[in-house]
Formats: C-alpha cells, sequence, structure tokens
C-alpha cells in the first residue's frame, strides 16, 4: 500500500514537472543555423554545432590578422536559427576587445553584418504583412563593403564598433508555423551573421571579445 | 503484474522529460572571437640604385621599388685610372613594421690581392643617410636612430691618414670593418599604421656606399652586404 502512493506521488510529479516544462516552453528560440566556416584565415578556426537543433554557441579564432596572413580577408559566416511564435526582435551585445592603443585591434576592424535571412524549412511562417528587417547598418556582407579610409586603415559599413548596450539587428513577425516546445529543423527563420578582419598592420597582441545574440518579444509586426 | 505496468509508466514518464529537457529552448546564444596580432617586419628595394663616380662598371642588377632586396653593383675602376674622388652608389632601402624594429648589417670583403694594399672591408665607406617617414599609413612621429655616420664621403667622415697616405673612413661605423659581423645600423619606433600590407607606403632610407679610388693593389674585389630587419 505505501509503495502503491509512493509510486502515484512519484507518477504524479514527474507529469507536473513535464508539464511545467511544456507550459513553460519558451515561444521564442534561437540556435545554431548550422556549422559555420571561416575562409582566409592563418592559424584561424571556428567550431559550432553543425545541428540546426544544437544551442548556439560559436567559438571564431580569426588566427593571424597582422601582414603575415597574406589573404585579403579573414571572414566568418555563422549560420543562427531563430524560432518564435510571435514578433520577435533580435539584440547582440559585446564584451571585450577595448584596446586601448588605436593602432592596435579595435572593434572597428572587425566587420559585422547579416545577410540571407530565409526560411529554416517547411514549419517556418510565412508571413505576408511584415517583412523580416535587418535593421541599419547591419544589412551587408561586411566582404564587400570593406574600403580603405583616408588614413589608409580599413573600414566596413557596419563593425562590431555599431554595438553599443543590447543593439537590435533584426525583427520580424512571427517565425514559426507550430508551437511546439521543442527544436525542429524546419521551424522557423535562418540568417548568416557574417564576420570580417582585414589583415593589417595593427599593433602586435592578442585580441578577444564575446557577442550574445539575445531574442525577444519585438514589435507588434501582423503576419 | 500492476508493478510492471506502473515501472513502464514510470520509464516512459522519465523519457517524456528527458525529451522535454534535451530539447530546451534558449533565447540567448554567444559568439565568442579572437584574433592574434604577430609582430612583423619586413624590407625592400626602397627604389632603383644610384651609382656616381665610377669609370666603367654599372648596375648589374637595380633595385626594384617594394620587391626584394637583390641588388648587384659593379663599382668599375677603383685604381688611379678613375679620377675621381668617390665611387659612391647609393641602395634605396624600404622597411615597414607594426613593432619596434632593428635594422643589421653584415659585410664580407674579399680582394684577389695579396698585400696590405688591396682593397679591404676599411676601404669601402658606408653610411645610412636621410630617414624617410612619409605617406598615408606611416607612423609619421615615431623616431628612429641611425648607428651610422651617414654619407660616408662626408668631409667629417674620412680623411687621408697622415702618416700612411691612404684614405680612411674614420667616423663611427663609416666602413665595412665595423659590420664584419651584423651590427645594428638603425633602429626605431613601429613605421606602419593599422594600414593593410597592400598600402605601398613605409620607411625609406639610403644605404650609401663609397671607394676613394686609390693606388690600391690591381685585382678584383667583391663585397657582399646583408641587411637583416628585425622586431626584438
Amino acid at each position: 500500500m505505501r509503495l502503491r502512493h509512493f509510486t502515484y506521488s512519484l507518477l504524479s510529479a514527474l507529469f507536473l514537472l513535464a508539464l511545467a516544462g511544456t507550459i513553460s516552453a519558451q515561444a521564442l528560440d534561437i540556435s545554431s543555423g548550422g556549422l559555420p566556416t571561416i575562409t582566409g584565415a592563418v592559424n584561424g578556426s571556428v567550431t559550432g554545432d553543425a545541428s540546426v537543433q544544437g544551442d548556439l554557441a560559436v567559438t571564431v579564432n580569426f588566427g593571424e590578422v597582422s601582414p603575415l596572413n597574406t589573404s585579403s580577408i579573414v571572414k566568418v559566416v555563422v549560420p543562427i536559427a531563430l524560432r518564435s511564435n510571435q514578433p520577435y526582435q533580435v539584440a547582440v551585445s559585446i564584451s571585450g576587445l577595448t584596446n586601448a592603443n588605436a593602432q592596435a585591434l579595435q572593434r572597428s576592424d572587425v566587420g559585422f553584418g547579416l545577410q540571407n535571412i530565409q526560411l529554416l524549412g517547411g514549419a517556418g511562417k510565412i508571413c505576408t504583412q511584415s517583412t523580416h528587417v535587418i535593421q541599419s547598418p547591419f544589412n551587408n556582407d561586411p566582404a564587400l563593403s570593406a574600403a580603405v579610409g583616408s588614413n589608409g586603415r580599413v573600414t566596413y559599413s557596419s563593425s562590431l564598433a555599431n554595438l553599443s548596450g543590447s543593439t537590435v539587428i533584426l525583427t520580424g513577425p512571427i517565425l514559426s508555423k507550430n508551437n511546439s516546445s521543442k527544436r525542429q529543423t524546419s521551424d522557423g527563420y535562418i540568417f548568416d551573421a557574417i564576420f570580417t578582419v582585414t589583415p593589417q598592420f595593427f599593433a602586435a597582441g592578442v585580441s578577444s571579445a564575446t557577442l550574445i545574440f539575445t531574442i525577444s518579444p519585438g514589435p507588434n509586426l501582423p503576419c | 503484474m500492476p508493478r510492471l505496468i506502473t515501472r513502464t509508466i514510470l520509464l516512459i514518464a522519465s523519457l517524456i522529460i528527458a525529451a522535454v529537457t534535451c530539447s530546451a529552448q534558449s533565447t540567448t546564444g554567444t559568439v565568442t572571437m579572437s584574433a592574434t596580432v604577430s609582430k612583423f617586419v619586413e624590407i625592400n628595394s626602397g627604389g632603383a640604385v644610384t651609382l656616381t663616380g665610377n669609370s666603367g662598371g654599372g648596375v648589374t642588377t637595380d633595385g626594384v621599388l617594394n620587391s626584394p632586396l637583390a641588388v648587384s653593383i659593379n663599382l668599375g675602376e677603383l685604381g688611379p685610372s678613375n679620377t675621381n674622388s668617390f665611387v659612391t652608389a647609393s641602395v634605396p632601402l624600404k622597411l615597414r613594421s607594426n613593432a619596434s624594429y632593428v635594422l643589421a648589417m653584415s659585410a664580407t670583403v674579399t680582394s684577389s690581392g695579396t698585400t696590405a694594399s688591396r682593397i679591404g672591408a676599411a676601404d669601402v665607406g658606408f653610411g645610412l643617410g636621410t630617414i624617410s617617414r612619409t605617406g598615408t599609413g606611416v607612423n609619421t612621429s615615431g623616431t628612429d636612430t641611425n648607428a651610422t655616420s651617414g654619407d660616408p664621403t662626408l668631409a667629417a667622415n674620412g680623411s687621408v691618414n697622415g702618416t700612411t697616405g691612404r684614405y680612411e673612413f674614420t667616423a663611427v661605423r663609416s666602413n665595412l670593418s665595423a659590420f664584419s659581423s651584423a651590427t645594428t645600423a638603425l633602429s626605431g619606433a613601429i613605421i606602419m599604421n593599422a594600414v593593410p600590407r597592400s598600402n605601398s607606403n613605409g620607411l625609406t632610407v639610403p644605404a650609401l656606399f663609397a671607394v676613394k679610388p686609390q693606388f690600391f693593389e690591381n685585382g678584383t674585389t667583391t663585397v657582399s652586404v646583408t641587411f637583416t630587419v628585425t622586431a626584438p
């Protein structure tokens, strides 16, 4: 009798936990959009989850960005997947990369732009009354917008220097057809976050930065 | 039997919870990035060689601006039949760096002569000329230290030895005997600001070589000079 009570209690607890998990399922999700890539690097690398159901946790090593790297540019493409059952916005905040030496690598030396927002698959929601908008000035491929400034240093249409606090980079309407609490392989949208560094006569040293991408409820855009 | 059913339900419930947990969604993701800038220095040709005061000879392999430095010069006749006061060769150098630099030089002089009157390292004057930091992307506020005495043909840098009658380059590091092993000729601060390598500007300085035509022992002489730039 006691065992039966214990079993029923345990079962109830388990179901309540499962129910709680379902009820608290997030309506907004950001995840890996696939395997990131890197080109033009010397001793560089990029790691991330190849699955669109994996967390977004990417580590980029641009490698050598002094003139020892004779590539014209080091380019990293990070696919990012989004899911939501409501209008959303994606913001980015940055920490690090604050070199006191103006000739060392600065945030403005890392090009940052978004491209190729597209359906992840058939379970992605196609809205006709609103579009997904990459916020200014990030709608560009920094590898293509790179230009030499009047002081001889390379500039980009947008860079990490354009991030101030939590900066909204993308907004849009509902992303997902279903209301699943679980990531699926086709239930949202995907876009490319592109990062670039042009090898230059930077002052010697090692630099690092961390970007946090956050998806949250956005402007009330009709679908 | 009821116990079996209970266990089965328990197992299924656990699997459901595990599934919910494993597919947990997230509203944040991170991208961490790093980059390395190593010290970089380079030396290239600063342009064409200028040869003056020569009798015969010529520039065999000329310098090509912004190309690897590989110059070959025939100084021509250095005996008294050459009536010029000096045979001089000016070899433009171009240096670039993202760190403080040191330019060292080493030289060997070999002559077919066998007596003390043959041409030796001390008979080849050497110095670095005017240092120029100009152009977009160049750290124009950086300073440089010329360890040589400059143009070896300057009166202050050499004279006829009153005892031997031989012309001598007497100033500090004013002839190749001071560079029998790698010896600093020039050093200074970062040359380039943060600009791409495609920016062709840099620090330019002429390497000046001079020989005073004299009654040297006849024969042929070969002078080999190697410049090396480092970022200590």
